[in-house]
C-alpha cells in the first residue's frame, strides 16, 4: 500500500521511520521500530506517522491536532532535531539524512516521557504558572469591558513576535541547561514572562521578576542559542533573554543576584583582557567556598566528556587591549546613555 | 471525587470564557474544565480573520444596528432575532473586555484596536491581531484562567453524561494518561467542544478532532439537535489535506482554473470573478469538478489557484503564509506551479439546540460555541462572527450555569455505570474474525458526506448519503482497536470520536433530506430557491429509540422583515 500520490508523481522514495517506542505498562526500556513506506513528494512526516498507525501498527502512539501547525501539539525529534513533525517534509530530511533512506524519530527531551513519542507538558504549564506568564491588569475588573487602553504601534511590535509562541516545547526539548537543570525555567517560559513585562497594561512586573532572577530563573541560562535555532515560529527568543536580563539590572540593581554579577564581572573582565577570564568567573560571581563545592566537581565531569576544554590558568591579554578597552569604554557610556534618554 | 458545582467540557475560547465568568459570578464554586488537549491547542487558535464588534474605530458610522442586520441578513433570515440583538450588543464590551485582559490587537494610528473588512459586512467591524486572532485570543483566556487558578483536567475524553430520568448526574470521562474512566458528579454540566465539521474528513479545514463529541454526548442523552444541515463550506481547501488557504490568496489577484487553463469564475460571477461572495465560489468549483473540468488524482479531483503570474516579490512579501501552507502540505511552491485545490467543509452552524441563555432541554445542561446553536448564523455565518458567538455565548453560558447550579443536586454516577461504559469502549480490542480498519471507514465517511451531503445536495444523492451512514454505523460494529494499553490510547481515542461523527452524520443527511429548499450553505439542486411558507423555520433532529426524529422549532423574529438575500 502506497500513500496517495499525485497523478504527475515524479516517482516515491523508500523511507524508513524508526521509531521510538516505550509504553511503560510493558516495557522495561525504550527501543526502536522500523517502519518502511513508500513517500512521495510532499508528504510530511506526521502524515507518514498517520499512515504507519492507520495500516501498520496502530499501537505507534504521537499526538496531533490541527495538523497545520498552529496548535503544537505534534513537536517531536525528527532526525535529533525538535520540530513540528505537520509541517516537516519527509524529502527534506531525507536530503539531510545521515543515513540514507532511514529518519529517525524520537520524543521531545526534557520532559517526562509517558508513551512513544507522547512526553508530558505538565511542568511546562506549572513553570507558566510559576512565573505568572499572564497579564495582571491595571484596570480593575469591574471596570473592564468599558474602554480600550490606547495602545501605540510601536508597544505592539515589542511584543509581536512573542506572542507567535504556540507552547510547542521544541525549544525547551533543545535547551542545554534544561538537560541538566530540570527545575530550569525554560526558554518558552522566558519568552512569555519577557512579553507579558514590556506589556503597559501589566502590573506585575516587580514580582514577576523577582521569581526570575531567583536560581534556576533567567540567569542561569548560557547563551548557547539553541531555543532560538530551533524555534519553529523563528522567535528571537534571545532578545527576549537579553532583555529580561537588562531589566533584571536596571529595576533591581547591578548586585541584587549572582546572575546580575555575574553579567558585570563578565563586562570587567571583557574590559580588562578583551576576553574572558572563565576560569575565575565562577569564584568572582559566588564566592571561592561555593565554587568549590557546586561547580568544580561538574567541571571536571564536562571535561572528562570533552564538553568543554581546560580553562588556561592565566589569561593573556589579547592584542590590541588598549584600543579595545577605549572602545569599550566608549560603547558602555554610549549604552547607558541611550538607556537613560529611553526612560524619559 | 467530591461533586463540582459546574463541569465545563472543553478549554476553546466558549469553555475558557465560560469558565473564568462562571468563577466571577460566584468564587465560591467548585469549577472544572475537561479537554481532550491542552486548552492552548484548542481549534480556536486556527481562527487567522478576526472578530466582529462595531467599535466604530475604524469606519466611525458604523453602529451595533448594522452588525445586526448584516448578521441576519447573512443567515438568510434563519437566525432568531433577539439571539444576534444579544451577540451584537454585547460585541463591543466583549472586545474590549479582551483588550482590557492583555489580548495583542493591532492598533490603528490613533491606537485604538484595529478593524478591516470582511465578508458581508456593510462597515469595517472586525478586529484582528495579525494573522493570528483566535490564537491569541485563546493564549489571554488559557493565561487569565491560569491566573485565577481554573482547576483543569487536560487530555480527559468526555464520554458521556450520565442520565437519570430526564436530568443529568454529571459526566464520564476518560483519563487518556491512564486510560481509566471516571466520574465527574456534577449540580451543572456546560458542553463547549467545538465543531462537527471534521466529519468531512479530508475534505475538512478543521483539526483532527474537531469531530463533534459535545453535540454526540448530548444526542445520545436524548436532547435535540438544531440546524445540523447547515454546514459551510469554504472554496479553496488543499487538495490533500482539506487545510484552508486564505481568501487573501484571491484578494492579491489569485486566479481559479480548470483542466483546460480556464478561468471558469467568468461563467459564474463575470464581474466579482474569484471575489465573488464564499457559497457561490465554492458552488462554482463544485460544478466544474462535476461536470468533469477538474484534475484528476488519488486524493481525489481538483482546481488549480494560480498564483505564479503574481510574481515571486509580491508572493513572498504578501503572502508568505500561503506558501508556506502551501509547500509544508502539497509540496507546491506557488510562485513556480499553480496550488490543487477544492472546497472544504468549514464551520458547522448546526449544534445542540439552546435557549438564549445556552440552556438545553436537560435540567443543569448547557452548551456554547461552535458545539451549540442559539441560533445566531441561522443557514450561514458571517466571517468574524463565530469567534464573537463562543465569547459572548461562552460568557453567557458561564453566568447562567453559575446562578443556577444552586438549583440542582449533583446526582451520583455508580461504578456499576463506569464499568459499564469502560466495557463499552474498549469493546473493539477483543474484535475477532473479519474487522474493519477505523481509518478506512473514517475516510469513507468523509467521501460520502463531500459527495451526497455536499456542497450540492439532491433527494436521490441524499438517500444514497443516508444508506452508506447507516452501513457504515453496521460496520463500525466490527471495527478493530490495535493498541490494547491503558496508557495515552490515541487508537482507542480516535475510534471513539469516528463514533461520534457516524452518530451526527446521521442528523446532517437527515436534515438535509428533509428540508426541501435552498437556504444559506443548504443547495437543494431539485429544491433551488428559499421557501419561507414551509421552511422557515429550525430543524431539530432527535434521539428517540435509537432513531434520528425530526421535529421543528419556529424562527424569533424581530425588527426585520423577510427579503430576498442578495449582495
Ligand atoms: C481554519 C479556520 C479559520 C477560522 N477563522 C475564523 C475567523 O477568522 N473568525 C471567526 O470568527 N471564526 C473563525 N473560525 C471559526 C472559529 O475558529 C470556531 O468556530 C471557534 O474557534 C470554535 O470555538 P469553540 O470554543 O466553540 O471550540 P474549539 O476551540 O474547537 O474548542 C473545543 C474544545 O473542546 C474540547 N473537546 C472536544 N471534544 C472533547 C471531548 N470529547 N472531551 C473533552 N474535551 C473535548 C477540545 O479539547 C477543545 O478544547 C475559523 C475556523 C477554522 C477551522
Ligand atoms: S540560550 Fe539559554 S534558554 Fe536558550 S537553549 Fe541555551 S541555555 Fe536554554
Ligand atoms: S518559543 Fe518557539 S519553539 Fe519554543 S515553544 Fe514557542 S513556538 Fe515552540
Ligand atoms: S498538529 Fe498542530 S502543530 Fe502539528
Amino acid at each position: 500500500m502506497t500513500l496517495p500520490t499525485d497523478q504527475h508523481t515524479e516517482g516515491k522514495k523508500n523511507v524508513t521511520f524508526r521509531v521510538f517506542r516505550f509504553n511503560p505498562q510493558v516495557d522495561s526500556k525504550p527501543y526502536f521500530d522500523d517502519y518502511t513506506i513508500p513517500v512521495e513528494r510532499g508528504i510530511t512526516v506526521l502524515r507518514s506517522l498517520n499512515y504507519i498507525k492507520e495500516h501498520i501498527d496502530g499501537s505507534v502512539s504521537f499526538r496531533a491536532f490541527c495538523q497545520a501547525g498552529i496548535c503544537g501539539s505534534c513537536s517531536m525529534r525528527v532526525n535529533g532535531l525538535s520540530q513540528l513533525a505537520c509541517t516537516t517534509q519527509v524529502w527534506d530530511v531525507l536530503a539531510k539524512s545521515r543515513e540514507p533512506g532511514i529518519i529517525k524519530v524520537e520524543p521531545l527531551r526534557n520532559l517526562p516521557l509517558i508513551k512513544d513519542l507522547i512526553v508530558d507538558m505538565d511542568p511546562l504549564v506549572g513553570k507558566m504558572v510559576h512565573y505568572s506568564n499572564w497579564i495582571d491588569s491595571t484596570m480593575p475588573e469591574a471596570q473592564m469591558g468599558k474602554k480600550e487602553f490606547l495602545i501605540s504601534e510601536e508597544e505592539f511590535l515589542r511584543y509581536d513576535k512573542a506572542t507567535d509562541c504556540i507552547l510547542c516545547a521544541s525549544c525547551v526539548s533543545e535547551c542545554s541547561i534544561l538537560r541538566a537543570n530540570k527545575e530550569y525555567v525554560s526558554p518558552a517560559v522566558l519568552l512569555k514572562s519577557y512579553r507579558m513585562s514590556v506589556d503597559s497594561r501589566d502590573s506585575m512586573h516587580e514580582q514577576r521578576m523577582a521569581e526570575l532572577v531567583k536560581d534556576h530563573g533567567v540567569w542561569d541560562c548560557t547563551h548557547c542559542y539553541r531555543c532560538q535555532e530551533s524555534c519553529v515560529k523563528s522567535i528571537p527568543i534571545m532578545d527576549a533573554i537579553h532583555g529580561l536580563r537588562e531589566d533584571a539590572i536596571e529595576s533591581r540593581g547591578k548586585n541584587d543576584t549572582s546572575g546580575s554579577k555575574h553579567a558585570e564581572a563578565f563586562m570587567t573582565d571583557i574590559e580588562k583582557k578583551g576576553k574572558l577570564i572563565e576560569a575565575t568567573l565562577p569564584i568572582r560571581t559566588n564566592g571561592v567556598v561555593w565554587t568549590l563545592q557546586n561547580l568544580l566537581p561538574m567541571a571536571m565531569k564536562m571535561i572528562m566528556k570533552r564538553r568543554t576544554p581546560l580553562p588556561p590558568p592565566l589569561v593573556k591579554s589579547v592584542k590590541g587591549i588598549k584600543i579595545f578597552r577605549t572602545m569599550f569604554r566608549e560603547m558602555t557610556e554610549h549604552v547607558k546613555q541611550d538607556q537613560k534618554s529611553h526612560k524619559k | 471525587m467530591k461533586p463540582f458545582d459546574i463541569v465545563i467540557v472543553g478549554g476553546g475560547g466558549a469553555g475558557l470564557y465560560a469558565a473564568m465568568e462562571a468563577m466571577k459570578t460566584n468564587p465560591a464554586l467548585n469549577i472544572a474544565v475537561l479537554s481532550k488537549v491542552y486548552p492552548n491547542r484548542s481549534h480556536t487558535s486556527a481562527a487567522q480573520g478576526g472578530a466582529n464588534a462595531a467599535l466604530g474605530n475604524k469606519a466611525k458610522d458604523d453602529t451595533v444596528e448594522m452588525h445586526i442586520f448584516d448578521t441576519i441578513k447573512g443567515s438568510d433570515y434563519l437566525a432568531d432575532q433577539d439571539a444576534v440583538d444579544v451577540l451584537c450588543s454585547e460585541a463591543p464590551k466583549i472586545i474590549r473586555e479582551l483588550e482590557n485582559m492583555g489580548t495583542p490587537w493591532s492598533r490603528l494610528e490613533d491606537n485604538t484596536i484595529a478593524q478591516r473588512p470582511f465578508g458581508g459586512a456593510g462597515r469595517p467591524r472586525c478586529c484582528y491581531c495579525s494573522d493570528k486572532t483566535g490564537h491569541t485570543i485563546l493564549q489571554t483566556l488559557y493565561e487569565q484562567c491560569l491566573r485565577k487558578g481554573v482547576i483543569f483536567f487536560n487530555e480527559y475524553f468526555a464520554l458521556n453524561l450520565s442520565v437519570s430520568g430526564s436530568c443529568s448526574n454529571g459526566l464520564i470521562a476518560m483519563n487518556m494518561k491512564t486510560g481509566k474512566v471516571e466520574a465527574f458528579p456534577a449540580k451543572t454540566v456546560i458542553l463547549a467542544t467545538g465543531g462537527y465539521a471534521k466529519m468531512y474528513w479530508n475534505r475538512s479545514s478543521n483539526a483532527a478532532g474537531n469531530t463533534g463529541d459535545g453535540q454526540a454526548i448530548a444526542y445520545r442523552a436524548g436532547i435535540p439537535m438544531k440546524d445540523m444541515e447547515f454546514v459551510q463550506f469554504h472554496p479553496t481547501g488543499l487538495r490533500k489535506s482539506g487545510l484552508l488557504v486564505t481568501e487573501g490568496a484571491r484578494g492579491e489577484g489569485g486566479y481559479l482554473l480548470n483542466k483546460d487553463g480556464e478561468r471558469f469564475m467568468a461563467r459564474y460571477a463575470p464581474e466579482k470573478m474569484e471575489l465573488g461572495p464564499r457559497d457561490l465560489v465554492s458552488r462554482s468549483l463544485e460544478t466544474e469538478i462535476l461536470q468533469g473540468r477538474g484534475f484528476d488524482s488519488p486524493a481525489g479531483k481538483y482546481l488549480h489557484l494560480d498564483l505564479t503570474h503574481l510574481g515571486a516579490d509580491l508572493i513572498k512579501s504578501r503572502l508568505p503564509q500561503i506558501r508556506e501552507m502551501s509547500m509544508n502540505f502539497e509540496g507546491v511552491d506557488p510562485i513556480e506551479e499553480p496550488i490543487p485545490v477544492r472546497p472544504t467543509a468549514h464551520y458547522s452552524m448546526g449544534g445542540i439546540d439552546t435557549d438564549n441563555q445556552t440552556r438545553t432541554i436537560m435540567d443543569g445542561v448547557y452548551a456554547a460555541g461552535e458545539c451549540g446553536c442559539v441560533s445566531v448564523h441561522g443557514a450561514n455565518r458571517l466571517g468574524g462572527n463565530s469567534l464573537l458567538d463562543i465569547l459572548v455565548f461562552g460568557r453567557i453560558a458561564g453566568r447562567t450555569a453559575a446562578e443556577e447550579a444552586g438549583k440542582f443536586r449533583p446526582g451520583t454516577i455508580s461504578e456499576a455505570e463506569l464499568n459499564e461504559q469502560l466495557q463499552e469502549v474498549r469493546g473493539g480490542m477483543q474484535a475477532s474474525g473479519r474487522y474493519e480498519r477505523y481509518g478506512e471507514l473514517r475516510e469513507e465517511l468523509g467521501q460520502t458526506l463531500a459527495l451526497n451531503v455536499g456542497i450540492f445536495r439532491e433527494s436521490s444523492l441524499l438517500q444514497k448519503g443516508i444508506e452508506d451512514i447507516a452501513e457504515l454505523k453496521e460496520r463500525f460494529k466490527k471495527v478493530r482497536i490495535f493498541d490494547t494499553s491503558d496508557v495515552f490510547n490515541t487508537n482507542l481515542m480516535q475510534v471513539l470520536e469516528l463514533k461520534n461523527m457516524l452518530d451526527l452524520a446521521e442528523t446532517v443527511a437527515a436534515g438535509a433530506f428533509a428540508r426541501e429548499e435552498s437556504r444559506g450553505s443548504h443547495t437543494r439542486i431539485d429544491f433551488p430557491v428559499r421557501d419561507d411558507a414551509k421552511w422557515h423555520k429550525h430543524t431539530l433532529t432527535t434521539l428517540v429509540n435509537g432513531k434520528v426524529t425530526l421535529g421543528e422549532k419556529p424562527v424569533t423574529m424581530g425588527r426585520y422583515e423577510l427579503q430576498e438575500r442578495t449582495y
